[in-house]
């Protein structure tokens, strides 16, 4: 029973919203604003798991005082301070603001820069022209990184003044990605939604059963 | 080479010309040509949706194309209805808003209105192609949105004339889907460099109308709008260091052969 019902509430929906899609009959467009009404109520338990799942995983590194578990405390201060504040006094209070502004965005902005530094230095490491695949990757790699900037065009028109392209930095990198990578990217996406396509019909069908939990 | 070398060349190439403010030529592509191009060719009145579903990390590529695109809209007595799905967005979103607004005399409510952030991505896309007051019955301040003058008229997808997406994430791909698919939305997006390559299939296809790629399409944008701003400062910084990382690679790759000359 506790498996049998999910099976056939999963089969019952996922028909009936499948059906939704095709019919543009009064009846079937109310089913399907009223089930995407009752989705956007269980859209934000999502949230409540995420918090329960952050705070089981934080206590249990503090119970069993693994490698720096004292920064368990600070994601509990975090957590709780704007938790607090954002429900007594709304996001726009202007301690939340000030929090936000200039604690989160800082160290967010912070993080997501060094990504610069690590790139040059693996770039310098890593990208060798050891085999004709590598020495593809690398050289549209370069072109690529020279369109992206305003610099790129400028020292392709001094140097490269000779070839047939003007702004030729640029011109390359657009085809590159109108051409290999857009042929590439749409294959990818055929494949992963085919693969959608026959993960949804093993689910609907109760085929697939994993996220019943169990592993079967 | 040391790593620490590197880094610090790295921050030179970021620090040196952001002191000598270097102004190099901006042409402009293709795809952010179109976008703009179908913004300028909207009437006055009409409304566009923005999702500012970016957090803090995506800021300095994201911010410009999203302050440009605002001006641009009130300067052409276009509506702004803004959004975000994204948890640590309505804060950054909501001060850019106000800044423009400020900037260009917009009034909160009749010129602009901001929603804030509601959970489940899709779940919210899916949910304003019916009625948007179902997903938001207040704005970000609270206001009801049925006491929100320019919210009379706006029912669902159908009233908005684009919805422009700046993301840094998959959300572009989930507005094509659950907006463009499924309630004929016309889509626009602006998004990280990072991200960029997976777009354009959905340009070709004509789900998506434009296009802005990173800082380059902020600084492409901002020209197009005519007012410079950080996206032109910082397209000039990301040059030299794009023009370093190049640099290293060549370095690299000349000591690899040199190496492997030497072992034979």
């Amino acid at each position: 029973m506790k498996r049998q019902v999910p099976l056939v509430l999963c089969f019952v929906f996922g028909i009936v919203m499948i059906l939704t899609q095709f019919s543009p009959h009064s009846v079937s467009q109310r089913v399907y604003e009223e089930v995407i009404s009752w989705i956007l109520i269980i859209g934000p338990f999502a949230l409540v798991l995420a918090t329960v799942t952050l705070i089981q995983t934080h206590t249990a590194r503090i119970r069993r005082r693994t490698e720096h578990w004292q920064y368990s405390f600070v994601v509990f201060a975090g957590l709780i301070i704007m938790v607090l504040i954002g429900i007594f006094f709304t996001p726009q209070n202007s301690v939340f603001e000030w929090l936000y502004n200039n604690v989160q965005l800082p160290m967010d902005a912070t993080m997501f820069s060094l990504l610069a530094f690590f790139i040059a230095s693996a770039a310098y490491r890593a990208f060798r022209a050891r085999t004709f695949e590598a020495s593809l990757l690398l050289i549209t790699a370069l072109i690529v990184m020279m369109g992206n900037v305003l610099v790129g065009d400028f020292i392709w028109n001094k140097v490269l003044f000779w070839t047939p392209w003007e702004d030729g930095a640029s011109w390359w990198r657009q085809w590159i990605l109108d051409n290999p990578n857009l042929s590439a990217r749409r294959g990818i996406i055929l494949g992963v939604s085919l693969g959608v396509i026959s993960q949804s019909i093993r689910i609907i069908l109760g085929i697939e059963r994993s996220y019943l939990g169990g592993g079967d | 080479m040391d790593r620490r070398f590197v880094f610090i060349l790295v921050a030179l190439a970021v620090i040196i010309p952001m002191l000598l403010s270097i102004n190099l030529p901006v042409s402009v592509s293709e795809p952010t040509q179109q976008f703009y191009d179908y913004v300028e060719a909207l009437p006055a009145g009409s409304t566009i949706m923005i999702a500012f579903d970016y957090g803090p990390s995506s800021l300095a590529e994201l911010n410009p194309m999203a302050k440009a695109l605002l001006k641009q809209c009130f300067d052409r007595d276009i509506r702004v209805i803004a959004i975000t799905l994204i948890v640590d967005a309505p804060t950054l979103a909501s001060a850019l808003i106000q800044e423009v607004a400020t900037e260009k005399g917009a009034v909160e409510g009749e010129d602009y209105v901001f929603l804030g952030y509601r959970p489940g991505q899709v779940q919210v896309m899916l949910g304003m192609g019916t009625d948007i007051a179902s997903v938001y019955d207040t704005d970000y301040n609270g206001t009801a949105i049925s006491e929100i003058p320019m919210m009379q008229n706006i029912t669902n997808y159908d009233q908005i004339d684009l919805l422009v997406d700046f993301a840094s994430s998959d959300t572009v791909e989930s507005w094509i889907i659950y907006a463009n698919v499924r309630y004929n939305q016309t889509i626009a997006a602006g998004v990280t460099g990072v991200i960029i390559a997976q777009m354009f299939p959905y340009l070709q296809t004509g789900q998506l109308v434009g296009l802005l790629s990173g800082i380059l399409g902020a600084a492409e944008y901002e020209n197009l709008v005519g007012a410079p701003a950080k996206g032109m400062q910082w397209i000039n910084v990301e040059s030299f260091v794009h023009l370093l990382i190049v640099g290293l690679v060549i370095i690299g790759n000349i000591t690899y052969f040199i190496h492997r000359t030497r072992e034979g």
